[in-house]
């Protein structure tokens, strides 16, 4: 199995068991630093066998729908549930992508998840790490969850 | 477990011996309404004995001052060199907290640096975890230090 299945089944697995929402992959491809718009992201860090960072990037609209969907609660505005909502999503999806990676789960462990908003920013990781994103579609927009992975160790 | 002083000691360690600065620290905050005001941040995640992250929040000048300094030139924008060297001072201050802990047999692992840099953004730890923030005073400003913490 490589990273993009597994990116695609933990996305999915988490989103439609925990979230009760079905999402649709698209063609992963590599993210090149672009900048992201009126969106909110939630990172987490991979440490141990696997150096690196997973994060999940949704546009506003996606994440309110998100948290909504999570929290069985209506939400509207990115408030402190949402980042809360969007960080333990990172969370959800970084502990199912360590159980992919390493199945007898000593290896990698998660650091503490952040959640980052704003109208435009942008994500960086080292130069030399290894990046894989893929797209997911849900009600007509798109997401994105990226690995980064040190190939250094 | 002082977190306070272990990211004082490490930060002031990194800029004295690696970029040749003089920074002094001021009282640690535990609300960070000042980070507003930062347009680049390094961070990076620890895990092991508990799950943490930390991260480096300054003004663009500031980070264009310390890369500046540290790589014996003159920076201009908020550009490559600036992600990348507030990326490698918030790996070299970690690892100098990772190495305090470890002399109290707490054990801890680095994840990989990650830079934010963007007109308007805020970064945001889960509620429920633990925050320490230290300002730290340079000739040319401000910038932060922080640690977000849960134990388990």
């Amino acid at each position: 199995m490589d990273h993009v299945q597994r990116i695609t089944e933990s996305t999915q697995e988490i989103f439609s068991s925990m979230i009760m929402l079905e999402v649709t992959p698209g063609e992963p491809y590599k993210r090149n630093k672009s900048m992201l718009r009126g969106s909110i992201s939630g990172i987490i860090g991979l440490t141990g066998s696997i150096k690196g960072l997973l994060a999940i990037h949704l546009p506003k609209q996606t994440a309110l729908e998100v948290t909504t969907a999570f929290l069985g609660m209506d939400v509207t505005e990115i408030d402190e549930d949402v980042r809360d909502a969007i960080g333990e999503l990172a969370n959800m999806l970084g502990g199912s992508l360590k159980a992919a990676l390493d199945p007898k789960g000593s290896g990698i462990q998660l650091s503490m998840p952040t959640a980052i908003y704003g109208d435009e920013y942008s994500i960086d990781c080292i130069a030399t790490a290894e990046e894989i994103t893929v797209p997911f579609e849900l009600s007509g927009n798109t997401f994105l969850v990226e690995l980064q992975i040190d190939p250094n160790g | 477990m002082d977190f306070a002083k272990k990211i004082i000691k490490s930060t002031e360690e990194i800029f004295s011996t690696m970029i040749f600065m003089e920074i002094s620290a001021a009282e640690p905050l535990t609300e960070g309404k000042e980070i507003l005001d930062c347009h680049v941040s390094a961070m990076i995640g620890l895990s092991g004995d508990f799950s943490s992250m930390l991260g480096i929040h300054c003004p663009g000048k500031i980070g264009m001052a310390i890369t500046g300094e540290m790589l014996g030139m003159e920076v201009k924008e908020v550009d490559a060199d600036v992600k990348d060297t507030l990326g490698e001072i918030a790996n070299m201050v970690a690892g100098g907290v990772k190495e305090a802990f470890a002399a109290e047999d707490i054990n801890l692992e680095l994840s990989i640096p990650t830079t934010v840099t963007g007109k308007s953004y805020t970064v945001s730890s889960p509620t429920r975890s633990n925050r320490v923030i230290i300002p730290f005073d340079l000739e040319q400003g401000r910038f932060f230090v922080e640690i977000k913490y849960s134990l388990k």
